[in-house]
């Protein structure tokens, strides 16, 4: 990201950026207030009652007074394991869901920008997991894997593959990743279209240049195209590492967070402790502390990519 | 586009690929089509096999014609409510995005942490305020509490990628303009919307993907059946103990998706026009 | 003139009594929702026609129906009684409202059940529903787990099926499962992947109850009689292999393509499975289902579903009127016709089998009324949360054979130590 300057200062290094086009005090509020409010109100409101909520023993009951209780939650929080272990499953879906899906998308998304005859036919597929509410997604991918009557396992069976009747969502081992999957197709679209379009905005006179020049394909890949994509693989990994810590209903479809917590990603336990427990205080400091381990890790991600940027 | 001078056998590991992606991306999609076509005893059958022995259009009449058309009812409800999340969101999010984009300062810079922030928040932790907040507004199980909340939770991305788009703009277009004597209206609606009609439409079509999929805080907020939305239906029909019925499930799964994927598929073939040159930087 | 003087009397009187009627109509139409997560198209219609038939009945109490997503239940109606939108009359199930009970949202109903309805209901189903002498729902249908089986592997091993005067205990259960085993087939398919449920369900044949109260506490306890059961289960799969081992992995519904596929012999069920073996198995499949197994007894936990009226409600009086009416005799028939359960009322059990032509799983199933006792577990407000956070994936570890007998025990025990605090 460039750096920002601000409003009147002398031209220095980057005469184009000394716009703000002369936008006066008032009309910059007036643009910005339609978008303000919602948010204030809906939004910034909510989200610190919320976090106030965390240092609160709020629970359901009919007549029951909320009481201010500190750090009391965050302390119960940590001694429970299956929060723990929520979080440790959480960060490992997270880290493998992303890398895999980048993987995947940005092999598509070269695929598709080249010259190849039919790729229509990938680039609407590709977007198909979007139109699907995740929902359906989570259910048609449950029939996918059903161990007497789904088709993963009638297919092994018919090549002779071993696995053939495995319960890949009850397993102990195999519920993971096989939710890992989903979750990796389910993520492909965004991916998908945010590197396509940053790739097509890469300037092909480089490329011809550098054809021309003798530099084999994977060489142009990685010294031009891969340097000016750059940001945009930052901006979707770190909007998609975010996504899928928070992410809820996919799971939840496909195996409530079972066999045994094996997948039970933050969110579910959150869900659960808020909405069949009725503990309110207790799952709102649970989403306090989502926040401080994403915020960690993105620190730590940006500040090391930021630094090779320099 | 990336020009092209493989020798064929890339050519061909290049087609594989591609066929590989799209088994990948398809076939789910496949086998639900399939299962759609299969009646109810075809579909506890032991070896299942991929092309329906017995086809039969009785899911698709089940998923349209149930509970007095249901289906269509809450199909014509997330359309509404999608419609107007996308329309409102991008009404209300470019003058802001613009702001943001052209106006440095204080408030661009706490703008654009809100926006990187928001996106952190697991729904946790905002839904019991949110949905205390909606009653007492009276909002509850309405399709304009709805439509609010979609707006918010959608309006962070919104502005973030308009916000790109704008700064890919040059603002010497807005400064000649200026010079030349023209209001701030004039120079949103005359220069900048025209010129960002591609980054326009995929907002757009973003915020209307958003609420047309999402499934929470619809979940949360609506009570009346009159008022659901198509991922709410499409969840009743799971039953107790998932006993899921099938083939309804498939039928109405796939109607749900077909007119996205049209939309997705007009749509898709702007944005590789190259209209997008520019668009999408850091 | 005195005839002029009463038909001016009976005029003024007449218009006197009408402008009354009209002015108490529209002072008290009571206007209720009722709440409920029927969800089988049969049910569905089966709840809409009693509410229809109610409405034009009673002009001046409205009822209206408000459908529930079945799978959301507990959190929907969490959401409706915090935000304080919560219908009148509520739709639940037993296990469910001890803990909407100790939160007080549920209203009391013992001082409002009629005596008639009281009556009609077996004392031992009425337990159930009773919190420390607070009653706060009716109990309507219930259901047991019964053993399905595929009549022709039977015929063909020569093997007569159980009868209600002479039922199967479960040394013959086991017994008859290893006969059946062989090497392309199995006794049992077993859908056991939430097997907390069934296994505390049917130990109650041995008179497990796995809570009792102790100085006024609830302790968990794993004694013989409680460990029966789970341990014989246990035994089938792993020492007589006689059970599918995929057993766990798959939920009751998912076992049936192997069950109609011939791949066993058996399987285990709710009672009202029967409807998915009718609608489901290929045709001409000769299928039957048996009374319930015996282990000391034939006895079974009850878990009902239930009707409760809303703490916050302005109209319980009204409400309990037609809760009353809801589950009458004839009415209860209809709505376990429906969903293919067995109703709390013995009478309405009776009117349900003789509206049906599937008489015989009708049969075996209204003869279960007898059978069903309160387990104790089922009114324990910390119930719900140790049940699947504790022992669901202990009796699963059990079953699967990753964990012993001893180790269930300590995870089971000391999960509910840790939870009931």
């Amino acid at each position: 990201m460039s750096t920002v300057n601000e409003v009147g200062q002398l031209p220095g290094r980057r005469p184009r950026n000394r716009a703000g086009a002369g936008l006066s005090g008032r009309e910059t509020m007036l643009l910005l207030i339609p978008a303000l409010l919602p948010i204030v109100i809906l939004s910034v409101i909510p989200l610190v009652r919320g976090i106030y909520l965390g240092f609160t023993d709020s629970r359901a009951g009919l007549g029951v007074p909320t009481t201010f209780i500190g750090l009391d939650n965050f302390r119960a929080l940590l001694d429970d394991e299956l929060f723990v272990n929520s979080f440790k499953i959480g960060l490992i879906w997270s880290f493998a869901v992303t890398a895999i899906g980048f993987c995947f998308a940005l092999g598509l998304a070269l695929l598709l920008s080249q010259e190849l005859k039919g790729r229509w036919l990938a680039r609407s597929l590709a977007l198909v997991p979007w139109a699907m509410p995740s929902v359906i997604v989570g259910i048609m991918w449950k029939l996918f894997f059903q161990p007497q009557a789904g088709i993963l396992n009638e297919i092994l069976r018919r090549l002779h593959l071993p696995g053939e009747t495995t319960d890949w969502l009850s397993s102990f081992s195999w519920a993971l990743p096989a939710v890992i999957l989903v979750g990796v197709w389910a993520g492909m679209p965004q991916t998908t279209v945010a590197l396509l379009a940053g790739l097509q905005s890469i300037q092909d006179e480089l490329h011809e240049a550098a054809a021309v020049d003798g530099a084999t394909a994977w060489q142009r890949f990685r010294t031009i195209t891969l340097p000016q994509l750059k940001p945009v693989i930052i901006a979707i990994t770190t909007l998609d590492f975010i996504w899928n810590f928070n992410s809820f209903g996919l799971v939840y479809v496909l195996t409530e967070g079972g066999p045994a917590g094996k997948t039970q990603l933050p969110m579910l336990f959150g869900y659960s402790q808020a909405f069949e427990y009725g503990e309110f205080g207790y799952a709102a400091a649970l989403g306090s502390v989502m926040v401080l381990v994403i915020s960690a890790v993105l620190v730590f991600y940006l500040w090391g990519r930021l630094k090779e940027t320099r | 586009m990336i020009v092209n001078s493989n020798p064929r056998r890339t050519r061909t590991a290049q087609y594989l690929l591609l066929f590989g992606y799209v088994v990948f991306l398809g076939f789910p999609l496949l086998w639900m089509l399939s299962m759609s076509f299969k009646g109810p005893r075809e579909l506890v059958q032991l070896y299942p096999s991929f092309i329906p022995e017995d086809f039969t259009l009785e899911n698709y009449r089940l998923a349209l014609t149930e509970e007095n058309h249901q289906f269509v009812r809450s199909a014509v409800n997330s359309l509404k409510v999608a419609i107007l999340t996308a329309l409102l969101t991008t009404m209300i999010g470019l003058p802001a995005a613009y702001v943001l984009a052209r106006r440095k300062g204080v408030i661009t810079r706490l703008g654009i942490g809100w926006i990187l922030i928001s996106q952190m928040f697991p729904l946790i932790l905002i839904i019991i305020p949110l949905f205390l907040l909606l009653r007492d507004l009276k909002l509850t199980n309405s399709h304009i509490g709805l439509i609010v909340v979609y707006n918010v939770w959608a309006l962070p991305f919104v502005l973030w990628m308009l916000y790109s788009y704008v700064r890919g703009i040059p603002p010497d277009l807005e400064e000649a303009a200026t010079v030349d004597g023209a209001t701030r209206l004039q120079i949103l609606t005359g220069i900048i919307a025209p010129l960002l009609l591609p980054g326009i439409v995929v907002t757009t079509l973003f915020a209307f993907i958003t609420a047309w999929n999402e499934f929470f805080f619809a979940l949360v907020i609506l009570e009346s059946p009159d008022l659901t939305t198509l991922p709410l239906r499409l969840a009743q029909y799971v039953g107790i103990e998932g006993v899921v019925r099938f083939g309804p499930l498939a039928a109405a799964a796939l109607l749900a998706t077909i007119p996205s994927l049209i939309l997705f598929t007009i749509i898709q073939r702007w944005l590789t026009r190259g209209l997008l040159s520019g668009a999408v930087k850091g | 003139m005195r005839k002029v003087i009463v038909l001016g009397a009976l005029a003024l009187l007449c218009t006197v009594l009408v402008a009354g009627a009209q002015a108490g109509k529209q002072a008290t139409v009571v206007k209720l929702k009722f709440a409920t997560y029927v969800w089988q198209p049969t049910t569905v219609a089966a709840n809409k026609h009693i509410v229809e038939s109610w409405n034009k009945a009673h002009p001046g109490i409205q009822v209206e129906i408000v459908p529930v997503d079945v799978n959301s239940v507990h959190d929907k109606l969490l959401t409706s009684f915090v935000g304080g939108t919560a219908a009148d009359i509520i739709h639940d199930e037993a296990a469910d409202i001890a803990g909407f009970t100790q939160q007080g949202y549920l209203a009391n109903l013992t001082p409002l059940i009629p005596k008639s309805l009281k009556q009609s209901i077996p004392k031992d189903i009425w337990g159930t529903v009773n919190f420390g002498g607070k009653i706060t729902g009716v109990p309507s249908l219930l259901q047991t787990y019964n053993v399905f089986a595929n009549m022709e592997i039977f015929k063909a091993a020569g093997i007569k099926a159980p009868t209600l005067a002479d039922p199967w205990t479960w040394p013959e259960f086991r017994s008859i499962a290893k006969r059946l085993t062989t090497s392309n087939r199995y006794g049992v398919c077993w859908g056991l992947r939430s097997p907390t449920a069934v296994v505390q369900t049917m130990s109650l044949n041995y008179g497990g109850q796995f809570f009792y109260l102790k100085n006024g506490k609830w302790q968990f306890e794993f004694g013989p009689k409680d460990q029966n059961v789970v341990k014989q289960m246990h035994d089938m799969i792993h020492v007589d292999k006689s059970v599918d081992p995929a057993a766990t992995g798959l939920s009751g519904s998912a076992v049936l393509p192997a069950f109609f596929g011939g791949r066993c012999a058996m399987t285990v069920a709710g009672n009202f499975t029967a409807q998915s073996m009718i609608l489901q198995s290929p045709r001409g499949f000769n299928w039957a289902m048996f009374p319930l197994l015996k282990g000391q007894t034939q006895q079974q936990v009850a878990n009902p579903q239930t009707y409760s009226i809303s703490q916050q409600s302005k109209n319980k009086q009204s409400a309990m009127f037609f809760l009353a009416y809801l589950v009458n005799k004839q009415n209860l028939a209809k709505l376990a016709l429906g969903d293919w359960l067995i109703p709390s009322n013995p009478e309405a059990g009776q009117l349900a089998r003789k509206s049906t032509k599937r008489t015989g799983s009708w049969k075996i199933a209204t003869a279960s009324v007898v059978h069903f006792r309160k387990g104790n577990w089922v009114s324990l407000a910390d119930y719900p949360r140790w049940k699947a956070e504790v022992s669901q994936p202990a009796f699963v570890q059990y079953l699967r054979g990753s964990i012993s007998l001893q180790e269930l025990e300590k995870q089971l025990s000391d999960g509910w130590s840790r939870i009931r605090g």
